[in-house]
């Protein structure tokens, strides 16, 4: 079965092109670069909190730990303009590789768990810290291994892919 | 500056800095000295930093002498061998000493000798070892003078002998490292887990020390440091392996060595943070606390060289082959 031809389409765009082929050290590698940073910020801040939640570093307190909710969304931000581009870069190559929706689907998930910790956690300004911690043991859990999935899947799509460019 | 010098002039620091290491370890036995016994940890750690970047200079400097008249492949080898298994050690045994130099921040004085100790006293004693091999084997490359025998390879004596069949095959290592493009994927994967937890750890602790989310006090952040230390453990491993696998793709590319160079930087400026009061500094910061100026440039600094390693390990691809090779 041939890849669909709208993927060619993307590919044939300007910007589509640029990115890929331009020597510019603007171009895709930088685009890669601050997809790099988001996920720094966005999953080293979640690990903060998830690894708190989980017992560790017992000595801060939880409710300014609601403040990294800003760096975490600020990285998916990043990511999800990044993601976008990278996408329009090499959509062939993203598109027709099921890693790369392993890894939506394992992102969406992690994104949901962090919405979940952000309200249900952080969100009720009379939880007791007891009540708080509570909640999130399991988020912070599940926190972890998706996150870290993402990383593996996103890592993987190197890898994994079928087509470089349309065929 | 070429390769061979700078592999001549790095060689020196983990050679005689461990011997000096190891020197100063053994007078801190004898007395009640606690400063010295943690100068020789110092030592351990840095010097066990800098044989990084000293272990890397070797293929550059191997490409620029393999073809003069009189330089064997052979010995090459083994001094590439013997330097891989002394990598392994120094690197242990800078471990180690990381651990015993967090854990003495807790213990009360004058608690000073324990497992730890122990640990790092005898893995030092067979890295000195085993870098006295490393440089000795390396000397018999080019010093016709200290080499007996006509046919390349040199008398070895009977614990010359015994070290030499722990010491990996070069060729064969970087063919094992290379085999399997999903062992390749693996050792990325976990550079990639290793950059996470050490940004999320150091990264927020820069961000709370420069004024960022003051409610949160240092000193818990503080504590998280080991995830960070583990996460540069499997930095290193992955990056040694991934070296060694394909050397001569990192040898002639910019974005490698200055990454390096910005790694070195990094150990420098966490020397500064607790060997100039820094740390002390800040140490008991609580909700709503404001660092002083030394302490914020320090961490600004962290900040910008991790964000710096990042973007040139993101650029090593592009910049491969970027320095020429005198042939």
């Amino acid at each position: 079965m041939a890849p669909p031809l709208f993927l060619q389409t993307i590919e044939d765009t300007g910007l589509s092109t640029w990115l890929r082929e331009s020597e510019s050290p603007f171009a895709f590698y930088f685009i890669l670069l601050f997809h790099t940073f988001g996920l720094a910020l966005l999953v080293g801040a979640n690990m903060i909190v998830d690894l708190r939640l989980l017992g560790f570093a017992r000595g801060i307190p939880l409710a300014p730990l609601k403040r990294l909710f800003v760096i975490m969304w600020t990285g998916f931000a990043i990511n999800a303009v990044t993601g976008i581009l990278l996408v329009i870069a090499y959509p062939t190559k993203s598109l027709t590789n099921i890693d790369f929706y392993i890894k939506l689907a394992l992102i969406g998930f992690a994104v949901w768990v962090m919405q979940r910790l952000q309200s249900q956690v952080f969100g009720e300004a009379s939880l007791s810290k007891e009540a708080m911690t509570a909640r999130g043991v399991a988020l912070a859990k599940w926190s972890l291994v998706l996150w870290f999935g993402a990383i593996t899947a996103g890592r993987l799509l190197a890898y994994t892919y079928k087509y470089l460019t349309y065929p | 500056m070429n390769f061979v010098q700078l592999h001549l002039l790095l060689n020196h620091f983990p050679i005689i800095g461990t011997l000096v290491g190891l020197g100063l370890l053994f007078i801190s036995l004898s007395g009640k000295n606690d400063d010295l016994r943690r100068a020789s940890l110092i030592i351990f750690l840095a010097m066990a930093l800098l044989s990084i970047p000293t272990f890397f200079s070797g293929p550059g400097a191997e490409g620029a002498i393999k073809k003069l008249p009189g330089v064997s492949d052979e010995l090459i080898e083994r001094h590439h061998g013997a330097a891989m298994l002394a990598l392994l050690f120094m690197e242990i045994t800078g471990a180690l000493a990381l651990a015993a130099l967090w854990q003495s921040r807790e213990m009360p004085r004058p608690a000073r000798w324990n497992r730890s100790m122990s640990a790092v006293l005898l893995f030092s004693i067979v890295t000195v070892g085993l870098m006295a091999r490393v440089g000795n084997t390396g000397g018999d490359i080019r010093h016709p003078e200290i080499a007996p025998r006509k046919d390349g390879v040199t008398e070895e004596l009977i614990i010359s002998k015994i070290i030499h069949v722990f010491e990996p095959s070069p060729t064969k290592f970087a063919e094992l490292m290379t085999a399997s493009k999903w062992w390749w994927a693996f050792m990325m994967d976990l550079h990639f887990v290793g950059l996470v937890l050490l940004i999320g750890t150091v990264g927020i602790l820069d961000l709370r020390v420069l004024g960022f989310a003051r409610q949160i006090p240092l000193d818990p952040l503080h504590r998280l440091l080991p995830f960070a230390m583990a996460g540069f453990a499997l930095n290193l491993v992955t990056g040694v392996l991934a070296f060694i696998g394909m050397d001569q793709y990192y040898t002639y590319d910019w974005a490698f060595w200055i990454k390096m160079l910005a790694i070195m930087l990094l150990g420098l400026n966490v020397a500064a943070f607790y060997l100039t009061g820094a740390f002390e500094s800040v140490e008991r910061m609580g909700a709503g606390d404001d660092a002083p100026p030394l302490a914020k440039f320090i961490a600004a600094t962290s900040l910008f060289l991790w964000f710096a390693v990042i973007t040139l390990g993101r650029y090593i691809q592009s910049f491969s082959d970027t320095i020429s090779v005198h042939k």
